[in-house]
């Protein structure tokens, strides 16, 4: 349910950013990199962080 | 064009077929026939010149243009040579249905595709929502949104999330990592939550996408909806 809840939150902020500027919508590469960003990247930093 | 059918209908196919396909293969393939044109349609800016096709639309779907690569044939080119190169039947079969799954979707707007190429050059389309690549890129992100095309890539997302045991670790780890050798090499160096994003990432691009531009075009803008055949009839529609 966590990893289903943060699949969300990273949707949301993607749809926010996207709305605003529509240009991040335009490129797969960006919204898997965001998606990567988001579910990977920034857990393991938070999770690695003393 | 679609905006987002592309992105979510190699997942319908997964679902279907299974460990017969794999889903790499089918998004390259789903991706395939605009991969390097449609830039072009939409023109880009270089250093303050812009380039653009006279003739998006003729470009994008005719011949003279690119638009053999949305005829059933190419696929099958492209499939023979990938079978020729990777002696992979699950990435040819792959890649062809992907294909030709975005070649008939193309069928439902105005200009339609040639999908009998090279045997002839008549496009096959049945109108249902209007092509307007040869707008601006945001004008055409705003009709699409208004007429029957966001409904079309809406079955699928309705369709993914019904289906959405195919998204989960489980059917990750059972069907999609043994049908493909790609999820054991690159495994190697990534570990499983990052590749689980990246088998998520087309279904998570197309569902976030088509959410956003829904707001944009209704909410931010004031496009108005036109669920008529061939609509919305506020842009000027390109026809064959």
């Amino acid at each position: 349910m966590s990893t289903l809840a943060l699949y969300v939150v990273v949707g949301v902020v993607y749809v926010a950013l996207g709305v605003i500027w529509p240009n991040l919508l335009l490129s797969w590469v960006e919204g898997a990199a965001f998606l990567l960003l988001g579910v990977w990247i920034l857990p393991l930093v938070v999770r690695r962080r003393p | 064009m679609s905006w987002a059918a592309h992105d979510l209908e190699p997942y319908a196919i997964q679902r279907h077929l299974g460990g017969k396909v794999a889903i790499v293969p089918l998004l390259i393939g789903s991706y395939s026939p605009d991969m390097l044109s449609k830039w072009f349609v939409y023109g880009i800016d270089v250093l303050g010149i812009e380039l653009k096709a006279d003739d998006p639309v003729q470009f994008h779907r005719g011949w003279p243009g690119v638009g053999f690569t949305h005829s059933l044939a190419f696929g099958l080119v492209v499939a023979g040579l990938i079978l020729l190169l990777t002696k992979s039947r699950v990435w040819s079969l792959s890649f062809l249905l992907g294909h030709w799954a975005h070649a008939l979707t193309d069928v439902g707007d105005t200009i339609g595709t040639m999908l009998a190429f090279p045997f002839s050059t008549e496009t096959f389309g049945i109108g249902a929502w209007a092509y307007a690549g040869q707008t601006d890129r945001l004008t055409d992100a705003g009709a699409y949104f208004s007429g029957l095309g966001f409904v079309w890539d809406g079955v699928w997302i309705l369709y993914g999330l019904l289906a959405w045991r195919i998204l989960t670790r489980d059917y990750f780890r059972e069907t999609i990592v043994p049908a493909d050798p790609f999820w054991g090499w690159i495994g190697r160096w990534v570990p499983e939550a990052a590749l689980l994003a990246l088998y998520r990432a087309s279904f998570f691009y197309g569902t976030t996408r088509w959410v956003a531009w829904l707001i944009w075009a209704h909410l931010l803008n004031d496009y108005p909806f036109d669920l008529s055949w061939g609509g919305p009839d506020w842009v000027p529609a390109a026809h064959d």
